[in-house]
């Protein structure tokens, strides 16, 4: 009962003191701000955090029925989980050669999948990984690193930065858009994949993320992706992330090329004498 | 690395400034005591935050010529010639640069790499034991320094790799280690520095690596989660940042550039001192303690400089790692070719 009641006055004082702090600022896009989340001096969301996608988009962005793994060996350990895609309407609008592209891919992922061989994983795809990520935002610029092979970009918010090359990470030029950081991801060389069963684009891809808290725990993350090479329309991806609460969470380090270079290179090991 | 164009711009900068024969020398181990007030983040730590590099000590060697004893810094005549080396270098890329054709070695031209700006003062990157040497080893110190040795050597034409286990973690584009990565190497020394509320984050470009220290007095981890950068923990002494790392891997990295030297043992505690002591310049330190290796600890200083148009870029190393192919295939190519011949015999 003194719990109770105790609990009703500090949603009382909370009713009173909500509205006076400095984050009843509607966004441009018309999404409330989520009360409660953390702020920068500036006022900004503070996205700093560790943060994972849950869910199997990592497998397939799309729609997806459980199966049997590649490797029999590795029974129930090695399957492959189903689950729901994250693709808005889970259709890809793939131009027809690049449909037959992404079934060669799939085909052939056991080769030429970038994850396999530990290369970096590119935008989105290091976004919903089945490994954590880290924010760490500056009162102007904003770091995310990727637990999976140490991967990580800078989100340039304060100036702005052109591609000067292509590259697996591209360049991030970020805004706000209220409460929503808005990153433009451009410069991709377009190697990456967006998940293991070879769904992809090319290095004209451009790549228009979204950032915003649903919750102090909990990031709304949307990707929208246009490449007039490879799709007949612009599309989205939305997934959620969470934020990691284990006390002291922090990333480990995954430097995952040592795990792959007998599978690149084991060929061409000198050969014993037999 | 900077943008090559911008990098034949500053070569152009460079023999102008060099040739007004005012050596300039880099900013001094310990700062005298200065006016200057660091700038405070919004949220009110010291604010070291910027793109850094260590060019200018890439060609500073780690341990001290013996000949130069306790002297810690090069005369004004020694100034002078570093000054005449580097304009004479810097001439020589911008030929290169401008005609190509004019080049005559098989390396990699000149302007590709990086050079100091301005020549560093130190006689050694070591400051203290004061002779600027590593203190003396212990007995798995010593055997660690043979081994690496060993190897060094054993990449011969006489005797080709067996496997890309015989390259270092760097040429296998796995990681240079938590010191590697930031004492100066030939190319590709920035360190970008981001801070957050409870956070500083280390990107550095080469290996694209990223070191993120918690600064809110967590305990390390556990005893059995080890890596090669280690775990990190931070905290303000005034206006300096220390970094205390531990839970290293054993035997991997060392403490050398990108990482080669004696690899270091898991008992290794790294103490690591940013100091902003002007706009542009982060004095660093760095203190090693690894008894199982070294019978005391011992202490590497330098400045790390921002510079004008210097950006990092995204260090691609393993999915680029055609060497490792071809090394590997050539060697196998080479003994088949010899077994052949053998048989011909």
């Amino acid at each position: 009962m003194r719990s109770r009641f105790r609990d009703s006055i500090i949603t009382m004082a909370a009713a009173v003191l909500i509205p006076v702090l400095p984050l009843a600022v509607s966004s441009a896009a018309g999404q409330a701000p989520a009360p409660g989340v953390p702020r920068l001096p500036d006022g900004k969301p503070n996205f700093t955090g560790i943060w994972q996608s849950l869910g199997t988009a990592y497998w397939d962005i799309q729609d997806h029925s459980p199966q049997a793994g590649p490797f029999y060996q590795l029974g129930a350990i090695g399957a492959i989980p189903g689950g729901q895609g994250i693709v808005d309407g889970n259709e890809i609008p793939y131009q027809p050669w690049a449909a037959e592209k992404k079934k060669e891919n799939f085909a052939s992922r056991l080769t030429l999948d970038p994850e396999i061989k530990c290369y970096l994983p590119g935008v989105p795809r290091a976004t919903y990984m089945p490994f954590p990520f880290q924010i760490i935002q500056s009162g102007t610029d904003v770091v995310i690193v990727y637990e999976y092979r140490t991967a990580n970009r800078v989100i340039n918010v304060a100036k702005q930065r052109e591609p000067a090359v292509d590259t697996w990470m591209g360049i991030s030029n970020g805004h706000w858009e209220g409460n929503t950081l808005v990153v433009e991801v451009t410069g991709l060389n377009g190697q990456s994949w967006f998940d293991r069963v070879g769904n992809f684009a090319s290095e004209n891809v451009r790549i228009v993320e979204r950032y915003t808290f649903a919750d102090p725990d909990h990031l709304d993350y949307e990707a929208t992706i246009e490449d007039k090479t490879v799709f007949t329309r612009p599309w989205k991806i939305s997934v959620p992330l969470y934020r990691r609460k284990e006390r002291n969470a922090q990333l480990t380090e995954f430097k995952c090329v040592e795990f792959t270079e007998e599978l690149i290179y084991g060929h061409l090991r000198k050969q014993t004498n037999k | 690395m900077s943008h090559r164009l911008l990098a034949c711009i500053l070569v152009l900068v460079a023999l102008a400034a060099v040739s007004a024969a005012q050596v300039r020398p880099s900013a001094p181990a310990a700062p005298a005591a200065k006016t200057w007030t660091p700038p405070k983040t919004a949220w009110g730590d010291p604010d070291l935050q910027g793109t850094y590099t260590s060019d200018d000590f890439m060609d500073t060697p780690i341990e001290r010529p013996v000949a130069l004893g306790e002297r810690l810094y090069l005369t004004q005549d020694e100034l002078a010639r570093e000054a005449a080396q580097l304009a004479k270098e810097a001439e020589a890329d911008l030929r290169e640069a401008v005609a190509p054709d004019a080049r005559v070695s098989t390396g990699p031209p000149g302007h590709w790499g990086e050079r100091a700006r301005r020549p560093p003062r130190q006689t050694s990157l070591i400051v203290d034991p004061p002779n600027g040497r590593m203190p003396p080893l212990t007995n798995e110190g010593q055997k660690r320094l043979n081994a690496t040795e060993a190897r060094q050597t054993a990449l011969t034409p006489q005797r080709p790799p067996a496997s890309w286990e015989d390259y270092d973690l760097y040429i296998r584009c796995i990681t240079r280690g938590a010191a590697g990565s930031i004492l100066p190497s030939s190319y590709d020394n920035g360190t970008q520095i981001v801070q957050a509320p409870g956070y500083v984050t280390l990107l550095h470009e080469k290996v694209h690596e990223a070191r993120i220290i918690p600064l809110d007095k967590r305990p390390h981890v556990g005893q059995n989660v080890r890596s090669y950068l280690g775990d990190s923990r931070g905290h303000f002494e005034g206006n300096t940042l220390v970094v205390e790392t531990t839970n290293f891997l054993d035997n991997k990295t060392g403490i050398g550039r990108n990482g080669n030297g004696i690899p270091g043992s898991d008992a290794l505690r790294l103490v690591e001192r940013f100091t902003r002591i002007d706009p542009n310049t982060i004095q660093y330190e760095m203190t090693i303690d690894d008894p199982k290796i070294y019978t005391k600890p011992w202490k590497i200083s330098f400045p790390i400089t921002q510079e004008s148009g210097y950006e990092l870029f995204e260090y691609t190393c393993h999915e680029g790692n055609f060497a490792m192919f071809n090394s590997l295939s050539g060697a196998r190519a080479e003994e088949k070719a010899a077994a052949e011949r053998a048989k011909q015999k």
